[in-house]
């Protein structure tokens, strides 16, 4: 969550800003910025370099031994209908979690916004699911679509569809994009309406003294100025979408039924920590870190080209 | 507001009545199949108000833990997550505030490269390298232990980041003038930098607690001895109860207690924790 | 309390292939005040800098009091320094941001109280010793300022721009204060300024910088009337001095053919001639001088013209009749005359 809302990279080859003066010391920069670095080390980078290493190697079966293996790992990845299944299944369900937060936070922005006296108290109820943990969304969606108890399923049956989510692909999946998206609309909303209260007043009022209605208004003035914010929001829930719903994921379909809810990340865990194939799990995580790379790169394109206003 | 329409104001108000209505379902069910007893959901119905059975649920999950789950009482759990979620915020703050004071007020052979290899770390979600940070925390012997739990997730590049960012907004002239006033870095960073930044702080505890608090993958591969299991964690062994239904009206108690902390959090600093959030996109 | 000395001091910033400062050599009295004036980018913040310790020393020595400080850190130099944007200490009160060096510097309780007091008093700050910056008013701030130097008891005082944040009615106000307080406290005190008008009327001794290099020296009245270059002459004064492109021809000034002074003792041949717009004398009676238009100050008047195609500005009081054709006479002993191409003064 933490950490697809951030943005920080900075530019290649972005001059290192220090101060016009700084202090002198030899040892006292080492030092400060010893623990920062020993961690990063030990938790981020060497790991990060073994799942490289890792990746060219197979085990046998009894885990007795192993060789390199080259690339092929990859090969194996790439052709396995699995894995390409798992791809397909992240892409409906980033496109559908990042649709409906999206629109639904625009829409509960817009509408903040033209509340004056009661913004702040709309705001504070839109707001709170943030700090409610992936997992435990997903455990309250999953008890709402419960086939025996669930209070939506019995408002579903009583229209006439039979849900479960352990049988049927789709409707897990449903599950898991509403428990992901009811989790991430306060954090977009938040931005959405930091956006909108930025758009100075007197843009809105040219346009309707230029005779524009407020649909109008907001397709042809509001709209295009939130574009900024709109991108951001959009890499952030893709990032969000496709590495911190694994909670989510876990704690209600797990995966299932079947791999219906199997997304990129979901399956490093269950075929490294379940499967124990060590070798694929770990060519699955140098591709994921290739495609965290990828969209690191975009926002950060996007916050160079934004500092430029 | 540009014209009065009543009509579209109206509109905006039913949109967020049914837009709260919808962010509360989930919590609101919760929190009534907390109130029920265990023979409520064995006729396969589920009740949408409150039941009278609301204080025992949480006497028994608080004191006692969830019967037959394998978990230990809520109460252990919770500061399990607390001691977690709080050696996460400080240490976080606290090695990034520095290597901030550093990377800014210093210049030094390899200081981009430093730079660099924390932010590194951004690229790298935990789910993704799993597997190899489990064996390196293994292999040090930190599995089921706090250090286990938090350490490894204390490394933040977007701490660090904010600091350097906020730090770059401090006048020139402050260090300047402390400079002549006798002040050598050390003591610089305490008494200006540290005085300044506590807004920041204050907005990072915020953000960095409910990351902290909410950690469900990595507290459930390195814990196993149940002295050591988090409340967010703990839910998931709960109602995952082999051949047999949950048992929802304590599960759902349980997910009411591990929110309530962060919750709590987020309404009454909210000020901050919007600062905090926002100001991580500049 | 001490002297400043200088000694072929220059800065060349890391990167950057021309230096700042390009050798400058100068001897500050104990108690002087003198002023650093100057363009923007002529270096003259850049020294007060390194004097103050904030910028390394390229090349050069730079000695306060008796002791050699090139090395030194800001704080062992003994001297303080008000900056432009006052730097006060946001987070902490009035009396902490006085007591903050003092503090450092390990001086008794006692003694900081005492020291506290006395500055005060003499800046009239005593009312708001215990509230924060943010809630001063720029003028107040800008006494605080002075207070966090003057407490300190230095043996200078450096000044970078500070009045350059006023409005230009408390800027007006506070220069009248610094030349008092200095009156008063007899600090040595370097001052940097772009604002020829403060310089002028602060300086004990004016220092003019030009693109790293010293133009020229001296008491301010000296500068203004006998400036060494045609820079120093343009810089000082306000309107500045009209300078032209002319030659000097048997003992008489000649622009475009024409004679506008005579009975020189100045060498024939091309110079730069200068005269001040007071200096200048209008009559009425239609002669060189052609009228464009001008500006009223109150109690005097700015006239601008031109004589031939020479643009002239004159400063002429009130009772002198205007019209559109007027004589300029320029006075031979109010003529500066510098070298054509280098501008220096014959």
């Amino acid at each position: 969550m933490l950490r697809a809302g951030l943005f920080p990279f900075p530019p290649f080859g972005f001059p290192m800003q220090t101060k016009r003066t700084t202090f002198r010391s030899y040892w006292l920069p080492y030092l400060l910025i010893a623990p920062q670095l020993a961690i990063t080390l030990i938790f981020f980078i060497w790991p990060a370099g073994q799942a490289v290493w890792q990746s060219f190697l197979q085990e046998d079966a009894f885990g007795l031994s192993t060789k390199f293996v080259g690339l092929r790992n990859y090969v194996k990845l790439l052709n396995s209908p699995e894995y390409l299944a798992s791809f397909e299944t992240t892409v409906i369900f980033t496109v559908c979690t990042a649709g409906l937060s999206l629109g639904l936070a625009l829409l509960f922005a817009v509408a903040v916004d033209r509340m004056i006296r009661t913004a702040s108290a709309y705001t504070t109820f839109i707001l709170w699911p943030y700090a409610v943990a992936p997992a435990i969304a997903g455990v309250l969606w999953w008890f709402m679509f419960n086939p025996s108890v669930g209070v939506l399923t019995y408002a579903l049956q009583t229209m006439g569809y039979d849900w479960n989510h352990r049988l049927s692909g789709t409707d897990a999946m449903i599950l898991v994009v509403l428990a992901s998206s009811w989790k991430q609309i306060s954090y977009n909303f938040l931005f959405f309406l930091a956006g909108l209260q930025s758009i100075p007043q007197s843009l809105r009022e040219a346009a309707a003294i230029d005779g524009a209605g407020p649909v109008k208004r907001f397709f042809t003035v509001v709209f295009p100025l939130l574009s900024p914010t709109t991108f951001f929001l959009l890499v952030v829930n893709i990032n969000y979408t496709m590495f911190d719903t694994f909670s989510t994921i876990d704690a209600s379909t797990a995966g299932g039924p079947g791999q219906s809810t199997t997304i990129l990340v979901y399956k490093v865990y269950e075929d490294g920590y379940k499967g124990l194939d060590l070798g694929s799990s770990a060519a699955q995580s140098v591709i994921l870190m290739g495609i965290v790379m990828v969209l690191t790169f975009i926002q950060f394109r996007y916050i160079e080209r934004r500092v430029q206003y | 507001m540009v014209e009065n329409r009543p009509f579209l104001t109206f509109l905006a108000h039913l949109v967020l009545i049914l837009g709260v209505a919808f962010v509360a379902l989930p919590v609101w069910i919760a929190f009534v199949a907390s109130t029920h007893d265990q023979a409520t959901f064995l006729g396969g119905s589920m009740p949408l108000w409150p039941g009278s059975n609301m204080w025992e649920t949480y006497r028994t999950i608080l004191t006692d833990g969830v019967p037959n789950s394998g978990t230990p009482p809520l109460t252990m759990m919770m500061t399990n997550s607390l001691i977690m979620a709080l050696i996460i915020t400080f240490g976080k703050i606290a090695i990034s505030v520095i290597s901030a004071f550093a990377i800014v007020y210093f210049r030094f052979p390899f200081r981009v490269l430093a730079f660099w290899i924390i932010f590194v770390t951004l690229m790298l979600p935990v789910e993704v390298r799993i597997m190899p940070t489990f064996k390196v925390v293994a292999d040090l012997g930190l599995l089921n232990s706090y250090a286990g739990l938090s350490i490894p997730l204390i490394a933040s590049a977007t701490a660090t980041f904010l600091f350097r960012q906020f730090f770059l907004t401090i006048p020139e002239e402050l260090v300047e003038a402390a400079r002549i006033d006798g002040a050598g870095p050390m003591k610089f960073f305490r008494d200006m930098v540290l005085p300044l930044s506590q807004t920041n702080i204050a907005a990072l505890f915020v953000i960095l607690f409910i990351y902290g608090w909410n950690q469900y993958l990595w507290p459930m591969l390195i814990t196993t001895d149940e002295k050591f299991y988090t409340v967010v964690m703990g839910i998931k062994r709960m109602s995952d109860v082999a051949d047999s239904d949950p048992q929802w009206n304590f599960v759902m108690g349980s997910a009411m207690l591990a929110m309530l902390p962060p919750v709590l959090v987020v309404i009454f600093m909210q000020r901050l924790f919007v600062k905090g959030l926002v100001e991580q996109e500049k | 309390m001490a002297g400043i000395k200088l000694s072929a001091v220059k800065k060349t910033y890391p990167g950057s292939s021309e230096p700042a400062v390009k050798g400058v050599d100068l001897d500050i009295q104990d108690g002087e005040f003198v002023v650093l004036v100057g363009p923007s980018g002529c270096g003259k913040s850049t020294l007060l800098r390194m004097i103050a310790g904030l910028e390394t020393i390229s090349a050069g020595e730079i000695v306060i009091g008796d002791k050699v400080v090139n090395t030194m850190e800001p704080a062992e130099r003994d001297i303080a320094m008000v900056f432009q944007n006052y730097a006060l200490y946001p987070h902490m009160s009035v009396r902490q941001n006085l007591s903050y060096g003092l503090k450092n510097r390990k001086m008794a309780r006692s003694e900081i109280d005492r020291r506290i007091e006395e500055t005060a008093a003499i800046l009239q700050i005593g009312d708001y010793l215990e509230r924060k910056p943010r809630a001063l008013s720029g003028g107040q701030r800008q006494r605080v300022a002075m207070g966090r130097a003057i407490v300190r008891d230095p043996a200078a005082f450096l000044f970078d721009e500070p009045l350059s944040n006023l409005d230009a009615k408390l800027r007006l106000h506070m220069r009248g204060e610094i030349k008092h307080l200095h009156n008063r406290l007899r600090t040595t005190s370097v001052y940097v300024t772009h604002d020829q008008l403060e310089a002028m009327t602060l300086a004990d001794r004016l220092v003019v910088l030009n693109n790293g290099l010293i133009e020229q020296v001296g008491r301010p009245l000296d500068l203004y009337q006998k400036p060494a270059s045609t820079f120093v002459a343009g810089f000082l004064g306000a309107p500045a001095m009209n300078l032209m492109e002319a030659e000097v021809a048997e003992g008489a000034l000649m622009l475009g053919g024409a004679a506008l002074a005579g009975g020189l003792q100045a060498r024939p041949g091309r110079v730069t001639a200068g005269i001040r717009p007071e200096a200048i004398r209008l009559r009425a009676e239609p002669g060189n001088f052609r009228l464009d238009y001008v500006e009223e100050l109150g109690g005097t008047r700015i006239v601008h013209g031109h004589i031939g195609a020479q643009r002239m500005i004159a400063q002429t009081d009130l009772a002198t009749e205007l019209s559109d054709e007027m004589t300029a006479e320029l006075p031979g002993a109010e003529l500066h005359f510098f070298h054509a191409e280098t501008g220096q003064r014959l």
